[in-house]
């Protein structure tokens, strides 16, 4: 993916570059605010912009409503420090798609950026998923694998329909904290690991291959067999 | 400067403005009071003039001899009458006073006329023709100027004396302002320079002023808390923050010291960065503190499911409670709902939840309830853990109080301060009783009405 970090810190610049390298992505860097809305309304088209919020010149918010007001399609993910829930509630109506409280981890990061490099730019509503023998369906809430049912508790529903909205990524355990249970805080408890394995042994037994996974230090994936 | 200082007092204006406002009305009571007491007076004069006229007329009418006798008989009176009888040529046929030029009707005689008597001064009379002659028959204008003169001399010293005692009314009234006023200023002063154990003097009158100095003492006592708070708070930091950071300072001394193998190293630099992680986290705690006393998130108040978020709170923190052996239960009304910030309201149960599961031993029982009470919603999380003794029971709801004096166990002691910010913004304090044994916390929060 083509990225733009617009980024003022140096060492947190070198730090996502080098991250964000790693994992296959090419990077740009813009040190302030002017800079981030010339690079990101230039000719080049950008997979991604990951953006500050306290910029010099210009900050990260009026940048990004900017861009947007412009017609900037691309996804955006804002990185603050130790995040204020009313930065987070602007951030994300100034039209950013995520948002990151420094200090993150890299795999944070990069499972962030996966996801939102494959978001749909206008999301479809589907009523229904499938991966491989896996289905759902949204609408009567009835899952099934192989055409037998399988019964889920409505926070296991909405844990694998989230898993498998982001089939073959990695979604970490911040992720599913935030959109399966709502909760902005990591409470220091087990109950992602809980639910997941709960899911596992309801989706997962008696079928030879498993489609959950779990990805060591990071989080789950939903794949289907090759 | 004493008198100037009155002088630019408020009162003092205000008493300025009040004796013009009086000098003005005075004049006006005056005016009518000089008006009708002068018409008053003409209007006697006139008429008993008249009827001496038409008396003198109806005695002798048409007769000039008659007429002569007559005015000549009653002119001699000295009744207080001017009498004037002549003829064409402007010679007295009769009378007491001088001849005058024959106007007709009620009029008024500026001139000067000479009485058979001492007085002087001016006439108010009226003239008839009879024939070719003159009658006239006239009063001294001279009670009426002295009634006049009276009036005037009664309104110029009268309201000289009025606007001179409100001014000295104003004068002493606002010395006693600028007094009182002043012990104020003085005292906010000295506040301003750094004392602030200064309080303003209060006069047990029970007046405004008394009322006044209560306040500013309240707000003086508020703001001595509140400094001492933040002392306190700043002191905590430092300390608290100097645990962690020695410790990582060793850590990484170590570290870059020893010739451990990379898995050693590696685990070193883990534990270091899950030390800066937990310091990281205090001072979101506490920004997060900042932020909810601040109020700005009221602004966003919406209607939220509190079954919803017990719910969750309870779900999240089950598998804590089943680590430690303890049981944690929960007894929710499925109606209640509350008008809030969803995600602080968890934040808050979570903090409470946390905390029982914490500081309970193994077997414990934790149990979650939500109960409607008439127009408020109940919620509480109880324990029968070690609990809280009585006296400390106000405290720990203070930034960095925890009950350990050793600050071994882990948390920084702001998990139930940020509960109590996020129960306050509720405007529902959170109520730290005894469970024999243990701890009960409670909230009651104000049911919304699509509850």
């Amino acid at each position: 993916m083509n990225i733009l970090i617009v980024e003022d810190d140096c060492d947190t610049a070198q730090y996502l570059l080098s991250g964000l390298a790693g994992a296959g992505h090419s990077t740009t860097v813009a040190h302030d605010g002017q800079e981030g809305l010339e690079q990101a309304s230039g000719a080049k088209t950008w997979d991604l912009l990951i953006v500050d919020r306290k910029l010099p010149r210009l900050d990260g918010l009026t940048m990004v409503r900017r861009l947007r007001e412009a017609g900037l399609m691309s996804p955006v993910l804002f990185l603050t420090t130790l995040g204020s829930i009313d930065d987070r509630v602007d951030g994300l109506n100034a039209g950013a798609d995520d948002y990151l409280v420094k200090p993150f981890a890299l795999s944070e990061l990069i499972a962030r950026v996966a996801a939102l490099g494959r978001r749909p730019r206008h999301a479809v509503t589907a009523t229904s998923l499938r991966v491989d023998d896996l289905e759902m369906d949204l609408l009567a809430r009835e899952v099934r694998r192989g055409g037998q049912p399988i019964d889920l508790q409505p926070r296991e529903f909405r844990l694998l329909e989230y898993l498998m909205q982001h089939v073959d990524q990695v979604v970490t355990r911040a992720m599913l904290l935030e959109k399966v249970w709502d909760l902005s805080f990591d409470p220091h408890t087990n109950v992602v690991e809980t639910h997941v394995s709960r899911l596992r042994a309801k989706v997962d037994k008696g079928h030879a291959t498993p489609l959950i996974h779990t990805i060591r230090g990071t989080g789950y994936s939903l794949r289907a067999p090759a | 400067m004493r008198l100037r200082s009155i002088y630019g007092t408020s009162t003092f204006r205000l008493s300025l403005l009040y004796a013009g406002v009086m000098g003005v009305s005075f004049a006006l009571l005056f005016g009518v009071i000089f008006w009708s007491t002068s018409r008053f007076m003409q209007h006697q004069i006139d008429d008993s003039v008249n009827n001496e006229l038409n008396e003198i007329m109806s005695a002798a009418p048409g007769d000039v001899a008659a007429t002569r006798s007559i005015v000549t008989g009653l002119a001699r009176q000295s009744s207080g009458f001017s009498y004037l009888f002549q003829d064409a040529h402007g010679r007295v046929l009769a009378g007491n006073i001088q001849a005058l030029p024959p106007r007709v009707g009620v009029f008024e005689w500026d001139g000067e006329t000479k009485y058979s008597d001492r007085r002087r001064g001016h006439l108010r009379g009226q003239g008839v023709r009879l024939a070719d002659n003159y009658l006239f028959v006239g009063w001294s204008t001279y009670q009426l100027q002295e009634m006049e003169e009276f009036i005037a001399n009664a309104f110029v010293w009268g309201t000289t004396a009025a606007i001179l005692v409100a001014l000295a009314g104003g004068a002493i009234m606002s010395g006693r302002l600028v007094r009182k006023i002043e012990t104020v200023s003085a005292t906010s002063r000295e506040i301003i320079q750094g004392d602030l154990t200064q309080r303003v003097p209060v006069a047990q009158a029970g007046d405004e002023f008394d009322r006044l100095s209560l306040s500013v003492n309240a707000m003086l006592d508020r703001i001595e808390t509140l400094m001492g708070d933040l002392r306190q708070v700043t002191t905590d930091i430092a300390h608290d923050l100097r645990t962690p950071l020695t410790r990582l300072r060793q850590r990484l001394e170590i570290a870059a010291h020893s010739n451990a193998d990379e898995q050693a190293l590696r685990q070193n630099l883990g534990n270091a960065r899950r030390e800066v992680d937990d310091i990281l986290a205090m001072f979101a705690a506490l920004l997060r503190i900042a932020e909810v006393e601040s109020g700005a998130r009221k602004a966003a108040f919406s209607q939220v499911d509190l079954a919803e978020i017990l719910d969750t709170v309870v779900e999240v923190y089950r598998s804590a409670a089943d680590e430690k052996e303890q049981h944690l239960d929960h007894s929710i009304d499925p109606r209640v709902a509350t008008i809030g910030d969803r995600e602080l309201l968890v934040q808050l149960f979570a903090n409470l939840v946390e905390n029982a599961i914490r500081h309970c031993p193994p077997g414990a029982r934790i149990v979650v309830m939500a109960q409607r009470r008439g127009s408020e919603i109940e919620v509480s999380v109880s324990d029968n853990g070690p609990g809280i003794p009585e006296v400390m029971r106000g405290k720990v709801l203070q930034r960095f109080v925890r009950l350990e004096n050793s600050r071994t166990s882990p948390g920084y002691g702001l998990g139930l301060s940020l509960a109590a910010a996020i129960a306050n913004l509720h405007e529902a304090p959170l109520a730290i009783t005894g469970n024999s044994p243990g701890l009960r916390v409670s909230v009651r929060l104000i049911a919304s009405a699509g509850a």
